[in-house]
Order: structure tokens, then sequence, then C-alpha cells
């Protein structure tokens, strides 16, 4: 899970055991970060008399995760090349809302075709899609060719799109859904995979996990690079498989439905944050455009002048964000079965603190996806696990600033030492 | 080609403008003041009740305050004068001094900025016209305070909740840490609780504030207070409608949507649809149409006495900001399914809307 530019140039002193974990690919950060969640979650554990780690409430952390990670993995990017998204929180609740509205009233009552149509969530999606990229487009295009600085685009943005929301319905809450859409949130009886299909989507995630790792290796075998000892290779795939089979087997089938009686499965809502990160990573590393995206945070200059279209590399990244806006916001609205005007109310704030705590570095060209994701669940873990304690909200938003800012400190610390 | 991009911003921009502006203009009709006497022809026409609204675009004030105030000015042979100040402070001021110019013997103010209206206020009171602070507090001591009794809302709430269940689990859904409300809602209720819990028939097993009143924080609150307590929950004391959705919707993941009461205030018409349904137990309501009646009635009674301590149901209130005024709280309703008849018959919702998806049958009002 390393990416090159994270990597410091050339280690003098570095620590051998870093040397060692660098060398074979591995990012030290994310060790030290899978390290720390288990912290937290076996501390919270104790403190709650083993209600944490049981298969609901892990299953629960899981779909409370998701909206913030889908946005997390957008915001890497946007970071990574030197911007900054205040406006995910307002556009989540303004694209919610317009997707409810589509459902409960456009297909409805404008368009006179009734409710629970088989087509209306597919509607409802696909223009929430459109609008979020549009959206993005339209702020992209302002940071990247007109040159306002992000933070203010965004920020106007900020005040823009939650104000739109009052122009629909004098901002009245919008609910039941579209039963159908509310599968997406992953609530209910069919809001989740079942058995045997979650054992599918496992299957096919450790085979994935199985042909990266070989292909990975035939690469570098190709271009005469440095290869891994066959067992740690052999050892990753078993591992990754070994996670997937554990939170399958351990937390998604093991936590069985009250409404159905059997096992619940994967909820539709995390298939959707896999499938988000695997893409995103894909983008991110494989593809020509997430390169240019880090060599643009890496060096704005040199990527300039090296003939990258910047301009159009940072208003892609606003496109994606609005597009991952979208998605969360259908995830966050059929999961409360309704669109509200608060919905995503600060949300800006957790999305930038989880691609903060996953590594991302606001000096530009540094961050990982699985790195935001991850980070988007330390987050929700600390939240959830005060919950289940009965600490009250305002010692919660203590605690999570706390550590957002030593997480940030240490990871910097670390990093110079590095160096 | 970016010279044309720039020329299609400011294109869309002026787009936007216009639609804003268009929406101005609907309401632009209301900000020169209109006088309906010559058409109602009171023979009592001596009475002219001015009234500033701050902000006659919001839908309410137009559909429900204002038709209930006119109706019971013009009942009580008096004639009604408005005007808009379209969320402007400024413009505020100045359109209560008009009123006054205009001759109106009473004037009621939905403030726009309680603190910001207070010299115009008093210069009215010093004309010998008196103020009614409509809904919104007036920090003045010679106005006459007209609006809901907030506390009564959470005494209300746990009354209802407390008639169903009054023993068991118990967790409470807080708004806003920051929100002084949530605390008055908190007090009201707790003195309907609070012997209950004294004497172990209730226990608090969960009580939180939600940040912002964020119906989605209300859920995820609500999902790990039913893990930690295995599921074993009662009632469920929530603030508001859109907290309660969220309270409901984990209800809901875990098969028990309908099973536990739940609580809620504002009328929303997803809220009221709950109800209809029977997975939310009660919504407290307050019918802007009494709040407008009872302005009317309280201005007319004004023109023939100003002393706003005369009108009557007025009593004394210390405000927040430590003033003794005269105030007149008015009850809000609570809505359970036994009386959701009232909320159609006040055209607050449709039939239609308050119930969708509920069987013909099973609950009076939706036959």
């Amino acid at each position: 899970m390393t990416d090159t530019q994270a990597a410091p140039a050339t280690p003098s002193k570095t620590s051998a055991l870093r040397s060692g974990l660098a060398s074979a690919e591995i990012d030290s950060r994310m060790v030290g970060m899978i390290l720390a969640t288990a912290v937290i979650w076996i501390s919270f554990n104790l403190l709650s008399d083993g209600d944490f780690l049981t298969a609901r409430n892990l299953w629960n952390l899981s779909v409370q995760s998701t909206s913030i990670a889908i946005m997390a993995t957008g915001m890497v990017l946007i970071i990574v090349s030197r911007n900054i998204d205040l406006s995910v929180g307002s556009l989540l609740g303004f694209l919610g809302y317009v997707m409810a509205m589509v459902q409960t009233r456009w297909i409805p009552n404008t368009f006179d075709l009734g409710l629970e149509r088989w087509y209306t969530w597919i509607v409802a999606l696909a223009v929430g899609l459109a609008l979020g990229a549009l959206v993005g487009a339209f702020q992209g295009f302002l940071v990247g060719y007109i040159k306002i600085p992000a933070f203010i685009v965004t920020l106007g943005g900020l005040l823009i799109w939650r104000g739109l929301i009052f122009r629909f319905e004098q901002g009245q809450t919008l609910s039941p859904l579209d039963s159908t859409f509310g599968r997406l949130g992953g609530g209910g009886a069919d809001g989740s995979l079942g058995d045997w299909k979650s054992w599918l989507v496992g299957g096919i995630a450790c085979a994935l996990i199985i042909a990266s790792v070989v292909l990975s290796r035939r690469r570098r075998q190709r271009y005469d690079l440095p290869l891994r000892p066959m067992w740690l290779d052999v050892g990753i795939a078993v591992l990754g498989c070994a996670v997937v089979v554990a939170g399958i087997g351990l937390v998604a089938n093991r936590y069985i439905s009250p409404i159905t009686g059997s096992p619940t499965g994967i909820a539709y809502p995390v298939v959707i944050l896999i499938m988000v990160t695997i893409l995103m990573t894909f983008l991110a590393r494989r593809r020509q455009f997430g390169r240019y995206v880090y060599a643009y945070g890496g060096n704005p200059e040199a990527a300039e002048l090296g003939g990258i279209n910047t301009r159009k590399v940072v208003m892609m990244t606003f496109v994606l964000m609005g597009v991952l806006c979208a998605v969360s916001a259908a995830v966050q609205t059929a999961r409360l079965d309704a669109a509200v005007t608060n919905l995503g109310v600060t949300n800006e704030l957790d999305v930038i603190s989880a691609a903060v705590i996953g590594g991302t570095s606001f000096a530009g060209g540094i961050g990982t996806i699985p790195g935001a994701v991850l980070g988007a669940v330390i987050m929700q873990s600390l939240r959830s696990g005060m919950v289940l304690l009965k600490v009250d909200s305002p010692t919660q938003d203590v605690v999570v600033g706390l550590v957002l800012i030593v997480a940030v400190g240490l990871d910097s610390t670390l990093r110079k030492g590095a160096k | 080609m970016r010279a044309r991009h720039v020329a299609s911003v400011a294109v869309a921009a002026g787009l936007v403008l216009a639609a804003c502006g268009s929406d101005d203009d609907t309401a632009s009709d209301d900000s020169t003041a209109t006088e309906d006497t010559e058409a109602s022809g009171g023979e009592g026409g001596d009475c002219v009740v001015g009234v500033s609204w701050n902000n006659f675009q919001e839908e309410r004030w137009g559909k429900f305050d204002e038709p209930a105030m006119k109706a019971a000015i013009e009942a009580g042979g008096g004639s009604y004068v408005s005007n808009d100040a379209k969320s402007s402070a400024e413009t505020q001021a100045s359109n209560v001094e008009n009123l006054v110019a205009q001759g109106a013997n009473a004037i009621v103010v939905l403030a726009q900025d309680g603190e910001a209206i207070i010299p115009s206020v008093q210069a009215a009171i010093a004309e010998g016209v008196p103020v009614i602070a409509y809904d919104r507090l007036i920090e003045d001591p010679d106005v006459l305070y007209l609006t809901f009794d907030n506390q009564l809302v959470g005494e209300m709430q746990a009354q209802a909740l407390f008639d169903i269940q009054p023993t068991g689990n118990w967790v409470v859904i807080k708004g806003n840490s920051a929100d002084a409300n949530a605390d008055f809602l908190r007090s009201g209720a707790e003195k309907v609780i609070g012997e209950a819990v004294a004497a172990g028939d209730i226990v608090i097993v969960g009580e939180d504030y939600t940040d912002n009143w964020d119906p989605a924080i209300a859920q995820t609150t609500m999902e790990g207070f039913l893990t930690a307590e295995n599921n074993e929950i009662d009632v469920a004391l929530v603030q508001n409608d859109g907290m309660a959705g969220g309270v409901i919707a984990a209800l809901d993941a875990q098969g028990l949507a309908g099973q536990v009461p739940v609580s809620g205030q504002d009328g929303d018409q997803a809220a009221l649809n709950r109800v209809a349904l029977g997975t939310q137990s009660v919504d407290v309501w307050k019918d802007a149409r009494e709040l407008g009646t009872a302005a009317g009635e309280a201005a007319i009674a004004l023109c023939a006495n100003p002393d706003p301590a005369s009108v009557e149901g007025a009593g004394p209130f210390t405000t927040p900001g430590g003033n003794e005024v005269s105030s007149i709280f008015l009850e809000p309703i609570p809505i359970t399914q036994e009386n959701l008849n009232l909320v159609v018959e006040a055209g607050w919702i449709s039939e239609e809307d308050l119930c969708q998806g509920v069987e013909a049958g099973t609950v009076a009002a939706c036959p």
C-alpha cells in the first residue's frame, strides 16, 4: 500500500525495520494505523465489558463509517493537489435533497408516474451523480481555470448548496423514500447481501488480492526491480484473504438480522465503499490521471513545465469529489430514509479529518486512499465506542479533537525523523 | 475560449440573480403597504393594525399566520395593514416607522432581529402605539410578547410517552448542547418523569445531546444505545421530529419500529405520517393559525386600552435579558393517532400526505 511519493527519497539513517518495510513495499504508516485501530478496538472492548468487539457493533461501525469514508477517498486527491473542499457537507445535503425530490415529488407528482416504480431509485441516483459531477465541474473550473483559491470557492459552495435546499418545498423533511433506494442505506431486512452472496463477494475479493500480488510481482520482474521475498508475497496474499474471511465469517454473517433471523451479510453501503476504494486506489496509483495528481501536488511548477494539463487535472479532482458526494448522499439519505435540511452539516470537517488522520499531508503530494478509509474508520470507532460507554457528545468532541492533533503531530514528527 | 467561459459564467450568474429577483417580485406586493379597509369597509374601522413581517417569502406566514390574524382583526372591526422587511433588519426598522406614520393604532412585529428593532419599537410606543412581539421576543419591557410555551413542549412529550409506558428503560435524545431550547425541553420533561426516575421506576439508560439536531447523528447515537442495552429500551424521549426520524430508522433496523414509543415536535409532514403509521407516538404541534388569531384579538384589545397588562390572558414574564414584559403563552397541542384529524382540518397537511402507506381504516384520520 505504499505510494512512491510517500516514501522518503533516499533514506540515510532510517531504522532497520523501517527500511525493511520500505524495501518490501509496505507502507509503515499504514501498519502503524492498523496497530492504532487494534489498540482502540481492544481498549473499548475492555471498557465496555465486551460490547465493542461484537458482530453487531462492528457491523454497525462498518455502516456508520461508509459515508465519511467514501468522501474521504476523494478528499485525498483534492488535498494531495494542494487544494481543499469545504463544500462537501453542504453538497451532500443538497444532492441528498434533490435525490429525495426526484423520488417523492418529481416522479410521482410532477410526472404523475406514481411511487415505488422499478426505475425510481435508478433515476434518483443518476440525477444525483450527474448533478454532483456538474457542481464539481463548476467548482473545479473556478479553482483550476479561473484560479480562485479553492478555500474561497468551496467556502462559497458551503453556503450556496445548503441555502439552495430551502428553494425546494421550504426545506421540509422528505420521507419516506423509495424502498429499493432505501436498500443503499443498509437498514431493514434487505439492506445487505445475506449469507451466500457475502461469501461470493468475499471470494471475488480474495481472488483480486491474489491477482494484484501476482501482477505486481510480474511487473517488478519485467522492469528488473528488486523483488519481495516469495514468502512475504505469499504471506500478504494469505493475510489479505484471512482478513476477508474473518470479516465475513466473524462479523457480517455472524450478525443475525433481528428482522429475518438469518445471517445479515455485508451491508450494501459497505459493498459500495469497497468498490469505491478499489476504483479510487486504481485511479490514483495505476492511471495517468492519478500520477498527474501526485506529481502536481509534489511540485506544481515542475508538473506544469513537464507538460501536464494541470488545470484539467485540478478540475477533475473536484468532479470526482462531486460524484463521491452524491454516492455518500445516497447512502446517508437511504440510511435515514429521509432527506432533511441539516443532512451532512459539518461533515466537511469529518472528511478532512479522516483524510489527514489517514496520512494525507497539507504540504501536497502525499496521501493514500486506503489510509483515508482507515482514518474514517478510526474516527467512527472513537465516536461509537464512546456512545457505547455513554460518554456525552461534548466530551466526544474533545476526545476526537485531541486524537486528530496527536495523530497528525506524531505523523509529522516521525516523518521528520525518517529524513 | 477562456473569454467565452467567463462570459457563460457571467450569463449563468445573471440568470441566477434574475431568478432570485423574480421571487422578490412576488413578495414585494406586500412591501408597499396594502390597506384593506376600503374593501372590508368596516364600521368600526377606527382600529388600524399594522403588521411588520420579517420575511414573507417563508411559506408559513402567508399561508397560516396572516389569514388567521387578518380574520381576527376584521372580526373585531379593525383593519389590516402590512409590510415585508425581506429579512433585512434595517428595512424592518423603517417599516415599523412607516406603519406609525400610516396611522396604525397597534403594531404587530415578527422581528428579524430582536435587538436591532428596539429603537423603532420604542419610538412607536412613545407615540402611544402599543406593540406586540409576535412569535419572537423583543427585549423591551413595554411590548406584549405572544408565543407558544416552549417549556410545555418538553412536558407534553414526556407526558404522552409516560401515559403509554410509565416504567422501564428510557433513553433521552436531546438537541444541540449549545441551544438553550434543548435544556428547556429537558427540564419540562423532568417535571413529568422526575419522580418516577427518583423512585427507580424509570431508568435513564442513555442520554445525549445531538450536534446541530442532526438526525443522522441521532440515528448513530440510538444504534449505540440499542447495542449497549441489547435492545432492552422501552421508551425514546426525542426532542424534535427530525431526530425522531433518525431514532426510528435505528429502531427499524432492529425490527423495533412501532414497538418503542418515540416523541417529537414541529408537526413535520413526515413525522405526522409516522404518527399515522404508528412508528412515532406523539408530535407536539404548534398551530400557527392559533397564534395569528391570538395576535389579531390582542391587537384589537390594545386599540381600546394600550396597556399590554390589560389584555386578556396576559401575565408577567421575565425575559432572558432581565426585562419584565407582559406575555401570552399559547399551549401547543400533542398530536397522537387519536387527534390526527386536527392537523388535517387545520389544512396543515393533506389527508393524502398524512395517510401515505397507512392501511385504510387503521387510524380514524385515514378512512
